[in-house]
């Protein structure tokens, strides 16, 4: 916690001695007034966030979470005056051509999806009604085991209540995810039951190392305030199979992998060559005895 | 071989023999000095260069990341190249017995010698960290064509030597039973040294026609492959232009041209300059000639071969290579080299008026020249154009031009090698005496005895 | 069980901020290598992202400094069990060339040198033109160690193609060999070398650079023992660069920090490599510019095959 307090500090501090580097980004007039044809409903927000997890959340953070990624010019938050200060068409226009650091999404998001993730970002706007609420972070709780012979992560979700209790957690998704070289390769989720509780099997196909362990992580969803498990490694993936690169006699290695009629045509050729050098030689010596008798 | 002759006329025979073949030796005059002081002065100036070079680094050099191979390889691929003529004529020509050619034979080896030692040089001074030569030797990999290189160019230069020293063996004990008086003592030292103690007797004189038909044997080999191997260090790679089977082939017949062109001005410059007009003749003209013409219609159909085919299909990057070469910046290189080092000469010297002395020292001269420029046009132009752009580098990353440093570094190259050549014929004789005088009827019981005063 | 979970969980934590390079006097010395010890207490070090910082002596242990001839032989050996891969996303490249400065940063390189290159391509005459950050593809078959006169140059065991610039005779024969113009010579003496003198030699890392000597990408090699993505990866802004263990199957993109499975992301997005019909072998994988997130605004010069 206290590290992302730092960093964002820094991160402010950044923006704070660069304020020229966001330039005006100007819409053209036609562009600027264009409406949005789709209507302002549950539906269309809701998807507009699927969306915008998917696409956008990489660079501008969570809404309101100002935790978007230390760019110049940095891109705002959704909930930002910046960002809401723009036209429902300049937006749009923004969202489809981009511009510097900024992808252009023309190609990649169809029409109507660009236009509700502009509904998705208005649902952050004090003039529109409020469709889809964030509730506040709750504070939870996660415990987890693995289960090394049914290969089954089981997993207990609890939660905290407004007078500080902590209850089971029904119905809610915990994500599981496997620990690679440099991050956490998401599995699959499981649903809570009445008691809170989650198991989830292991898929055959996942790898561990070169015994076969893992190191499984579990989450909870982004509603709750729950610090991740990572478990104790557990023999619950295919054994790693490391395929040895660097085999005998292969030309690009050593001298030790060298191939041995390489090898063999050189010493041959090079000794016979010095061979008989050293002969010629032997007769010079030879020449130089006759010359004493 | 002429008929026997008499004991006086043999006497006589030989007397006027090692006098012209010693001209070169006993000779002191300001020319000399003068050239011997330009050569050392331009050599002692490339020195300096390299020293520069060592100091600040390759960066002086028109070599970058991508044209990293420039002049220095160009000059080593001639001076392998010019090497080769050593063991076409010395051991080839000898070995099918073609007798027109012994008198020929020494200057070759000087020539060989002198070239394939400064090849070494100059590969060791395109090294980016030559202090660390010894690395070769201690951590060499086997299957590096640079490490085959570096065997078979200190093997040639070994039998070169011998090739060179063993029939110089005779003619050192003539020196020495001869030369007194005339030349330094120290110089009458040396001889008395390498001569071996050199009696001329039956068992010695087998001894060296033994010893000489071995290296001449053993010559054929490695002299094909110190220019197999070097072409092998562009043929190894996936460049276009380099990306050949035939390098190999392509590269030593090549080589006979140059050589045989650096052989045919040195033959020039001994027949003026030490009055040898009698030793080598207009017909060892004629002879190197047809030699030369013949070489260069191997290389022209190598040539033919090297590039009608590729042009003809034109692949991408091979093409981008070849126009470059036919259209490009280096046209006028590239068919100036064609023209004036292979076509007009092949058609001159098939005429006999310019196989005479000075016409083909002419020819000789422009061949020679060309087949430097070849070995640029090998090298260069190929690492202009890798397979993907040159981009975000400065300018002068993207075509390759010699800097002084390099010019200067080659220049000493060329006068170590002139140097090298000079030193040899001012302490041997340019030709076998021994050898010359016996196919003139001379028997070899004379070349034992004293003179007399 | 479950106490025993959250206590292995804090820990974690602990080391996870570590490996994250936030400045913590400890977590920096492990990603450290010795430089030169000075007249009082202060010692120089090279970290992984490739600054020079002064501490304490008092605070390093001697396992955490490996000296050459160790460094030289881990560097020779790799890191058991792990075959590393790149993925570089063309769609997604917008030529930010954020990799080529924190890669010249981290490997003491001169503006004019580039261990990756982002070149402005355009395969044949109308077809569309894209971004293709190149680093060394670390071949398989590798062409320039093939050549290499004294084993300056290797493969591990891990896949990556290393350099020894203490052995290296600089005879640029590599340079001549690699089709795809992955390396670099130092023709003058390389960028702060006085800042770098003493600093020993990190094979892995490739700096202190010396003249007379090649260089080339690395993959980051002394980053990853550390546990980071290498520097061209962490850098993209674009989420360009997919990195991870082909072994484990597994890559992880160096913007989002996702981490997906390698072989359904080449799978999915058809990948390629990089002139394949030469048989190198490559070890860097590119997905089709298809759908380009960024307009090409470059110019083409010229081209080639």
């Amino acid at each position: 916690m206290k590290t992302k307090i730092l960093l964002t500090f820094i991160v402010v501090l950044l923006f704070w001695r660069f304020p020229a580097a966001s330039q005006e980004w100007l819409v053209p007039g036609n562009q600027l007034n264009v409406e949005n044809p789709l209507p302002y409903n549950l539906e269309n927000v809701q998807k507009g966030k699927d969306l915008y997890q998917q696409n956008c959340k990489s660079c501008h953070g969570d809404p309101g979470k100002n935790n978007h990624l230390p760019l110049a010019p940095p891109p705002p938050d959704i909930v930002s005056e910046q960002m809401q200060a723009n036209t429902d068409g300049g937006l749009f226009y923004k969202i489809t051509s981009g511009r510097g650091g900024m992808p252009q999404f023309e190609t990649t998001i169809s029409e109507d999806d660009r236009w509700r993730i502009i509904n998705f970002i208005r649902n952050y706007n004090a003039d529109y009604e409020q469709l889809l609420i964030d509730a506040p972070p709750v504070n939870a709780k996660l415990l987890a085991s693995v289960n090394e012979a049914d290969k089954k992560v089981e997993v207990l979700a609890e939660y905290e209540d407004k007078a500080g209790n902590f209850l089971q957690l029904e119905n809610t998704p915990v994500f599981i995810s496997a620990k690679k070289a440099f991050g956490n390769q998401l599995l699959g989720q499981a649903l809570t039951d009445e008691n809170g509780r989650a198991v989830y099997s292991i898929p055959e196909t996942l790898i561990g190392d070169e015994q076969g362990l893992v190191s499984i992580v579990v989450t909870l969803g982004e509603n709750y305030l729950a610090e991740q498990v990572v478990l104790e490694k557990a023999k619950v993936g295919k054994i790693k199979d490391v395929p040895k690169l660097i085999r005998k006699e292969v030309l690009w290695s050593t001298n030790e992998n060298v191939q041995l009629w390489l090898l063999l045509s050189y010493i041959g050729a090079a000794g016979a060559a010095w061979i008989a050098i050293g002969y010629v030689v032997f007769q010079l010596i030879k020449i130089k005895k006759s010359g004493k008798e | 071989m002429n008929t026997i002759k008499s004991p006086e006329e043999s006497r006589k025979i030989l007397n006027t023999i090692c006098s012209d073949l010693t001209r070169s030796i006993t000779r002191k005059d300001e020319l000399t000095r003068f050239w011997f002081f330009i050569l050392i002065m331009f050599a002692g100036v490339g020195l300096w260069g390299w020293i520069i070079q060592i100091d600040k680094g390759l960066g002086v050099t028109g070599m970058r990341d991508y044209v990293s191979w420039g002049m220095y390889i160009a000059n080593f691929v001639f001076f392998v190249a010019v090497s080769l003529i050593g063991f076409l004529i010395s051991s080839a020509l000898h070995l099918l017995k073609i007798s027109w050619s012994k008198p020929i034979s020494r200057v070759a080896e000087q020539i060989a010698i002198a070239a394939v030692a400064l090849a070494g040089i100059i590969i060791v001074m395109d090294m980016g960290r030559p202090d660390r030569f010894l690395n070769v030797f201690l951590h060499g990999r086997f299957a590096s064509p640079i490490i085959w290189d570096v065997t078979v160019v200190t093997t040639y230069l070994t039998i070169s030597v011998l090739l060179f020293y063993i029939p110089l063996i005779p003619d050192l004990a003539l020196l020495r039973d001869r030369m007194e008086g005339k030349i330094p003592n120290w110089k009458l030292q040396l001889y008395k040294i390498l001569s071996l103690g050199w009696k001329g007797n039956q068992k010695q004189y087998k001894l060296v026609y033994h010893a000489m038909r071995v290296l001449m044997i053993l010559i054929i080999p490695v002299g094909l492959s110190i220019h197999t191997v070097t072409s092998w260090l562009f043929a190894a790679t996936l460049r276009a232009g380099w990306d050949t089977t035939i390098m190999g082939p392509y590269f030593v017949a090549g080589a006979f041209v140059a050589g045989a062109a650096a052989v045919v001005i040195v033959m020039y410059v001994y027949r003026l300059r030490y009055g040898l007009k009698n030793y080598f003749e207009d017909l060892h003209f004629d002879y190197m000639g047809k030699l030369l013409v013949f070489v260069s219609l191997v290389y022209l159909y190598f040539n033919i071969n090297e590039f009608l085919v590729p042009g003809y299909k034109m692949k991408t990057a091979e093409g981008i290579h070849l126009s470059n070469l036919f259209t490009g910046t280096y046209a006028s290189m590239f068919w100036l080299v064609q023209v004036a080092g292979l076509i007009l000469p092949i058609l001159l010297m098939l005429v006999r008026y310019f196989r005479k002395p000075l016409p083909l020292t002419i020819i000789s001269v422009f061949v020679l020249i060309s087949s430097w420029f070849k070995r640029y046009l090998i090298v260069i132009p190929t690492l202009e154009h890798p397979f993907l752009p040159v981009q975000n580098v400065p300018d002068y990353f993207k075509h390759y031009s010699p800097t002084s440093i390099e010019v200067m570094i080659t220049l000493f190259s060329f006068f170590a090698a002139l140097l090298i050549i000079s030193v040899l014929s001012k302490f041997f004789p340019v030709i076998s005496i021994w050898e010359y005088a016996e196919e003139k009827g001379v028997d070899k019981k004379y070349f034992s005895e004293q003179p007399k005063k | 069980m479950e106490r025993n979970t959250r206590r292995n969980f804090i820990r974690k934590l602990g080391a996870s901020v570590g490996a994250a390079g936030l400045v913590g006097s400890g977590s920096i010395l492990s990603s450290c290598n010795r430089v030169e010890t000075t007249a009082g207490d202060k010692i120089k070090l090279l970290t992984s992202s490739g600054e020079l910082v002064e501490v304490d002596k008092s605070q390093l242990s001697p396992a955490e400094m490996p000296n050459l001839t160790e460094n030289q032989k881990r560097g020779r050996e790799g890191m058991p069990g792990r075959s590393w891969v790149m993925v570089i996303d063309l769609s997604k490249c917008r030529n930010a060339r954020q990799c080529m400065q924190a890669c010249q940063n981290h490997h003491q390189l001169r503006p004019e040198q580039h261990h990756i290159n982002v070149l402005q391509m355009q395969d044949a005459e109308h077809t569309a033109p894209y971004y293709m950050p190149k680093p060394c593809q670390h071949c398989d078959n590798p062409p320039c160690t093939k050549v290499c006169p004294v084993n300056a140059t290797f493969k591990r065991e891990d896949g990556i193609v290393l350099i020894d610039n203490e052995r290296c005779i600089g005879c640029r024969f590599c340079i001549a060999a690699c089709p795809y113009s992955a390396r670099v010579f130092n023709w003058f003496e390389p960028r702060d070398a006085e800042k770098y003198k003493g600093v020993t030699y990190n094979i892995e890392a490739n700096v202190p650079q010396k003249k007379g000597t090649i260089s080339k990408c690395l993959f980051s090699a002394d980053r990853l023992r550390d546990g980071k993505l290498p520097s061209c990866v962490s850098a993209c802004p674009n989420g360009v660069y997919w990195f991870g263990d082909r072994n484990e199957d597994a890559v992880t993109n160096g913007t989002t920090k996702e981490t997906v499975s390698f072989s359904q992301l080449i799978k999915d997005n058809a990948a390629y490599t990089l002139m394949e019909e030469l048989g190198t072998k490559p070890r860097v994988y590119y997905l089709p510019p298809k759908d380009r997130a960024f307009p090409f605004e470059g110019e083409l010069i010229e081209h080639h095959s």
